[in-house]
């Protein structure tokens, strides 16, 4: 069995164990399907390879463990949506993800996380506000060249927002940003 | 390792944006041959036994609590209130999801069984 | 709050921004799919939110 990791459309080889395998307009990135325990050090390590490609190419990230028999396999299930991730990939180049959350500490009155959203997602091609238990759940789709500009806005709004407790981590491949639209 | 924390909150407390993450094995590689239905139904019976231990643990401590005295007669009241009302509860999530007293006694192996 | 135990919180938030994306996000190609199979290592809940939980999931009165 192996791993579906990445669709990308540069043909550059990406280092061992990983294989790029084509399939139309795209390639899927490749490895060997992991076998046994799984714990934070091998998904760190596995996050650590998606991100050293996506530093060189346009990467859309595969949901985790999506597995196939083999190369073959792995073709014919991404060459039937070729097109769209081609396009997807067109959306995403160039960019990162950038996640944001927000809560409104105990005790305090809560926060404008409307505010926050609207001032991070005007410097970000993209914006996904997700649910969850934090009033603020969102990623952004930030120019790479624009992430110090971004966090120095999540800066500044925590300073302005006392009342909110503001969390920013990234960047990370575009994962909210992958499906296409 | 890369650090991915870009900004932290002002105070650098961070525990409000942790999350306890179950067991990673289970939760990313463990495959399942069985239909949606049965790992719900499989998902209810581990909560269920976990609520079903959790109010006999209670129940205990608040027995010990009203044999060691100290409480109003209003509190024990209430206590006993509560836990008929748990029971009750219990009872109809059991019902709920066709599952049977036994069906929340873990086999915990050389452990031996949960309840 | 030491560098050290910083840096672990760090990194324990941002494996749960992680974790949300691996298994939430990226691109959904027909495979096999491995997925959770709760198991008794799965108490790491508080009491007040089982609690709750039990109440939200009582089949509600007509």
């Amino acid at each position: 069995m192996i791993e579906l990791l990445a669709i990308t459309d540069d043909p550059v080889a990406p280092p061992p164990p990983l294989r790029l395998v084509p399939a139309g307009p795209v390639a899927v990135v490749v490895g060997p399907a992991p076998e046994g325990e799984v714990d934070a050090e091998a998904l760190w390590d596995r996050e650590s390879l998606l991100e050293d490609l996506v530093d060189e190419r346009a990467l859309l990230p595969i949901r985790y463990g999506t597995r196939v028999e083999d190369d073959a396999a792995a073709a014919a299930a991404v060459v039937p949506r070729g097109a769209e991730l081609a396009a997807a990939l067109e959306r995403v180049r160039g960019a990162v993800e950038v996640s944001v959350r927000a809560i409104t500490p105990e005790g305090e009155e809560a926060g404008d996380v409307g505010a926050v959203h609207a001032r991070l997602s005007g410097l970000a091609r993209e914006h996904a506000r997700h649910d969850g238990p934090e009033p603020l759940r969102a990623a952004y789709l930030v120019d790479r060249a624009g992430v110090d500009v971004f966090v120095a806005a999540v800066r500044e709004l925590q300073q302005e927002h006392r009342g909110l407790s503001i969390l920013c981590t990234g960047p990370w491949p575009p994962y909210s940003f992958a499906e296409p639209r | 390792m890369k650090d991915k924390v870009l900004a932290a909150p002002l105070n650098g407390d961070l525990d409000a944006f942790e999350r306890k993450i179950p067991h990673l094995s289970n939760a990313l590689s463990r495959r399942i041959d069985a239909d949606p239905e049965s790992v719900q139904q499989g998902l209810a019976q581990l909560v269920l036994t976990i609520v079903e231990l959790l109010r006999q643990l209670m129940e205990r401590q608040a027995l010990r609590r009203i044999d060691g005295g100290g409480l109003t007669d209003e509190q024990v009241e209430n206590l006993g209130r509560t836990f008929m009302e748990l029971d009750r509860a219990m009872e109809e999530l059991r019902d709920h999801f066709g599952l049977e007293p036994e069906d929340l006694n873990l086999d915990l192996g050389p452990l031996g069984r949960l309840l | 709050m030491s560098k050290t135990s910083q840096a672990i919180a760090e990194r324990e938030v941002a494996l749960v921004d992680l974790v949300d994306r691996l298994l939430g996000g990226g691109v959904v190609i027909a495979g096999e799919i491995t997925l959770a199979v709760a198991d008794v290592d799965l108490v790491h809940v508080s009491l007040r939110a089982l609690v709750s939980s039990v109440e939200k999931a009582r089949p509600q009165e007509p």
